[in-house]
């Protein structure tokens, strides 16, 4: 019973941790970044996002989650609604993290997350296409794709580091 | 061992989640996607779109702030090094327009003139709405701005928006406090436009790369490169004269347009109240009747008459 209610307890920060950083990552998506003369080159922040928590704590990355977050990725890119809900989805059904182990491995992960927005970005490329009736674009994504997988492991690396310590922290408490 | 709980369970290797969820997930974004499509639309969804970017323009407003700062440093210093070299030109510059400004003057009274004259009927010009670009929302999909005013400013869908150098496109989605600009480079933009040396007419057909293509021009147009290219408002969607760019032909040998606009970043766009000129049959005038017509139909009364 008290085992309960210390596990809500430490549920809520994660949860609110969570909101937030996907919120942050959908505003820091849209917010305009481009140099003049240069081609955009903001990653998918919110991908980034999703992915760490999926493997960091499974069960909050929910298909119903996943669908959300495209679907607001869609809505403040002023893009087709169920674009990137549907490349999302689809992605993370087929390649996503089902557990935290070799979280912290950094190797491992990197390449976890590059098969993954490789996915992701050809299911948005198809998609997109087909909603706008013309072959979109492949540079902007392929642009797009290849700033997030460089992105990722500065971040991932943080992750995997964080994750080694409260393994080692766990261990030496269960000893 | 696997323990199910509601849509998930924890298996022998992670999280599951019940594929019926996920198949369900899909077929919802399909849905979405298919009737979300820019050329046919539902209108629930554009309103959801429009009460969306009211709610996140003044978020996406703050987090724009400090980026716009840093992106305008670059120019800063530049400016600041360059400073003794553009102030001789602007000198110069500032020299030849005062006599452009005569020019104008003088045109401008007998242009006055003439549309006296001539008893033409010319749109009344309307204060321009100002606003920030509060979130730039050019992917692959789509090359749209969102701005930071909205139907309480006088914004409607369809005025024109520029910047200081010309022409970025027109409103389309218009929300309570923001609206979405629809970029010339959209794929689904289209605004007639004309050489301003020969007039020439075509069609700017956005295709969602930098530089829009000429389309629809005569077989042997007169066109060359440099030509500077203006809105002919032909289509009775943009005011005629706003200036778009310049006409350049691409390596394949087609005529595409290097957007004035793009000289500078979309920070302050202006919108411009633009009403297109209202279709006869809105309201239409009874025509008046013939003098015979009107003496036979009350010779004709008269006879059948009391």
């Amino acid at each position: 019973m008290m085992g309960a209610a210390r596990d809500r307890e430490a549920l809520w920060p994660s949860v609110t941790a969570f909101v937030l950083t996907l919120a942050l990552s959908l505003v820091l998506y849209s917010a305009p970044s481009s140099v003049r003369g240069l081609p955009d080159l903001t990653p998918s922040w919110p991908l980034i996002v999703l992915f760490i928590w999926s493997v960091r704590r499974p069960w909050f990355v929910s298909p119903p989650v996943i669908l959300i977050a495209g679907l607001l990725q869609d809505l403040i890119s002023g893009g087709v609604m169920g674009v990137w809900a549907l490349a999302y989805v689809t992605a993370f059904a087929i390649a996503r993290p089902r557990s935290e182990e070799g979280a912290a491995d950094i190797g491992p992960l990197i390449v976890r997350f590059a098969v993954l927005s490789v996915i992701v970005f050809c299911f948005a490329w198809g998609a997109g296409s087909a909603a706008i009736g013309a072959l979109a674009g492949a540079a902007p994504l392929i642009t797009e794709a290849i700033m997030t997988i460089l992105v990722f492991p500065v971040l991932g690396w943080l992750f995997a580091r964080r994750k080694g310590r409260s393994a080692m922290f766990n261990s030496g408490r269960g000893g | 061992m696997a323990q199910r709980r509601s849509g998930r369970w924890q298996a022998d290797d992670g999280v599951r989640f019940a594929p019926a969820l996920t198949v369900a997930c899909i077929v919802i974004a399909i849905v979405l996607a298919f009737l979300d499509r820019p050329d046919a639309r539902v209108q629930p969804l554009a309103d959801l779109r429009a009460a969306f970017n009211d709610f996140a323009a003044p978020v996406l407003e703050l987090a724009a702030r400090p980026l716009r700062g840093a992106a305008n440093t670059g120019p800063w210093w530049r400016s600041q090094l360059e400073l003794a070299e553009e102030n001789r030109q602007l000198r110069l510059q500032v020299s030849e327009l005062r006599a452009w400004r005569d020019v104008a003057l003088s045109l401008q009274e007998r242009n006055a003139r003439y549309r006296e004259a001539l008893n033409l009927q010319a749109p009344a010009g309307a204060e321009r709405i100002t606003a920030w670009a509060v979130a730039d929302r050019s992917n692959a999909f789509v090359r749209s701005q969102l701005v930071g005013a909205g139907a309480e400013s006088g914004v409607r869908p369809g005025y024109p928006a520029v910047n200081v150098y010309g022409l970025i496109g027109r409103t389309v989605d218009v929300g309570r406090t923001s609206s979405r600009v629809l970029l010339l480079t959209d794929l689904n933009s289209r605004v007639a436009v004309m050489a301003d040396r020969s007039n020439a007419r075509a069609l700017l057909l956005g295709d969602n790369t930098s530089y829009p293509r000429l389309d629809f021009l005569s077989r042997d147009p007169d066109l060359v490169e440099g030509d500077r290219i203006v809105t002919t408002g032909d289509d009775n969607v943009l005011p005629r004269g706003l200036p778009v760019g310049q006409a350049f032909l691409d390596r394949d040998g087609r005529w595409r347009v290097a957007l004035y606009s793009d000289a500078a970043p979309l920070d302050l766009v202006w919108i411009w109240p633009f009403e297109p000129v209202a279709d006869p049959d809105v309201d239409p005038v009874p025509l008046p009747v013939p003098v015979d017509v009107q003496a036979g139909a009350l010779a004709e009364d008269g006879e059948t008459g009391p």
